[in-house]
Formats: structure tokens, sequence, C-alpha cells
């Protein structure tokens, strides 16, 4: 379902084909360089959706969204790999939606940096999908947890 | 009849999101007047005020006042209560769809969408 949701994505907004791309799990994340998008998800499950992907391949999704050139990071970009990561999410939270109940989203986050590391709480729902596409590679996950009283 | 080009007002917290609506206007080879820009419901409420709108586009997920909130405001505004509002939004359930057609959505799209289909959409909505 989150490749679908990517794949749509991709296909409509940014007039590009993605491969889904297997890679080993591992249990720890290591620290990165690049770009974290973050939207919370709310309702019989709790959690959030996450996009990560390097500075290159961020600028590189900014420029087929927008469809102007971008060579660095700057708002723009943030803003534009926020909304990517909002209609994946989105499309993922449409298609489960039928089988868990509504849900609300947030507003993206999205964090540039050097040496984020990550971690995730123990979660009952975890997907997660590698994908590569001419602009590079990201990834992209959602973990949900039944919400607590 | 209208004389003056429409003038058009995008809703959505995301810049991105704006930028590729007026993209999208602007290629329906339609006369337009000018296309005003708007963060949020409260701030799209602010541009109403100043200036004489024939069409908005509005995303629902946004920060201090969402997509439906604004739609609310407008149907029970007697000013406000006939101006076309053309959702534009990630949420795709049928129960979403639903809520804004019966608040008084004129048309529901949904993120992400195809620009051809948006494109002819918007112009025929803008033709009438």
């Amino acid at each position: 379902m989150l490749f679908a949701a990517t794949q749509e994505v991709f296909t409509s907004m940014l007039g590009s084909e993605i491969q889904q791309v297997f890679t080993p799990i591992t249990e720890r994340s290591t620290p990165f360089d690049g770009v974290l998008s973050l939207i919370g998800l709310a309702g019989a499950l709790i959690g959030n959706g996450a996009l990560v992907c390097s500075a290159e391949t961020a600028c590189d999704l900014s420029s087929r969204l927008l469809c102007t050139e971008v060579s660095q990071i700057d708002e723009q970009v943030l803003d534009a790999v926020g909304e990517i990561t909002n209609m994946i999410v989105g499309g993922f939270k449409n298609l489960l939606e039928p089988q868990v109940g509504r849900m609300q989203m947030s507003i993206p986050s999205v964090i540039f940096g050097k040496n984020i590391c990550t971690r995730d709480s123990k979660a009952d729902v975890a997907v997660a999908v590698r994908c590569a596409f001419p602009g590079g590679e990201f990834g992209l996950a959602v973990r949900l947890a039944a919400a607590r009283e | 009849m209208r004389t003056e080009p429409p003038n058009l007002l995008i809703v959505d917290d995301s810049t991105a999101i704006r930028k590729i609506l007026l993209r999208v206007l602007n290629q329906t080879g339609l006369p337009l007047g000018q296309v005003l820009e708007a963060a949020d419901g409260k701030e799209a409420l602010t541009v109403l005020e100043g200036k004489d709108v024939s069409l908005i586009l509005s995303d629902i997920n946004m920060p201090n006042m969402d997509g439906l909130e604004l739609l609310r405001t407008l149907r029970g505004s007697p000013q406000w209560h006939d101006l076309p509002v053309v959702m534009i939004t990630t949420e795709g359930g049928q129960a979403r769809v639903q809520e804004a057609i019966e608040l008084g959505a004129t048309s529901y799209v949904r993120k992400p969408f195809s620009a051809d289909l948006l494109r002819d959409k918007l112009a025929a909505l803008l033709s009438k």
C-alpha cells in the first residue's frame, strides 16, 4: 500500500517512474546527513509517516514537483519535500482507513541536517519501503500503534 | 455576465502546492485577473474582505482555520454564500468527500492530481 501511494504521487505530480529497492532490514538506524520529513497520524491507531533522503535527492524531488531547477536546500525545497510526504502518507492513510477507521493527519515537519539519528518506539504496524527514481533513492516508513486511552 | 477577468484565491499552507496550482491555472488559457494566495482559512477571509473573488481553490488540512471551517464560514455568510469553492486535498475517504459536499463544496479534487485533469476541470468552472 505504501509503495502504491508513492507510485501514484510520482507518476501524477512528479512525472517520474519509481522502483522499489529491496535492502536488508537493520534494527538500528545509522546517523545520516540529509532530510527527514515527518507527518503525524492519529485515530484508532497513532503514529507517523516519514520520508528520508539525501540533500541532493531532496533538491531533485523539489525540482520535479515545481518544474524549476533547484540546486541547494532552502525553504522551498523543505516545503516541497513536506508536501510530497503529505501526499504519500495521505494516500496510504486513504488505503488504510477502510480497515482501521478514520485517521487524522498532522501538518508536515521537515528537518535538514547532519548526523541525524532516529529512534522509533515499538509499533504494532510498521511498513517501510526504499524507492529509486532517476534523481536518487529515498526511504519511506509508516509506524503505527494502538491508541492509548 | 462577467466582463472583467475573474480573480481567484488559492488557499493552502504549502507554498509548493500554491505554485503548482498557479501554473495549472495559467495553463487553462483562459483570461484570469489576479490570482491571490492565502496560507490558511483565516488569511483567506482577510483576503476576501478586500477583493472580489470568483473562485476559491482550498486545501482541507491547514493550521489556524482548516478548509472545512472556511467553507462553513463562507456558506454562512450572505456575501460569499454562492462563491464556488473547489477542495483540493489529500483527504480521499468517502466520508470526508461527503462532508465537504454537504457543507457546500462546488467540487472536490484529491491530491495527488493530474495537472491535465485539474486544468480541464478548472477551465470548465471558469468558463461558466
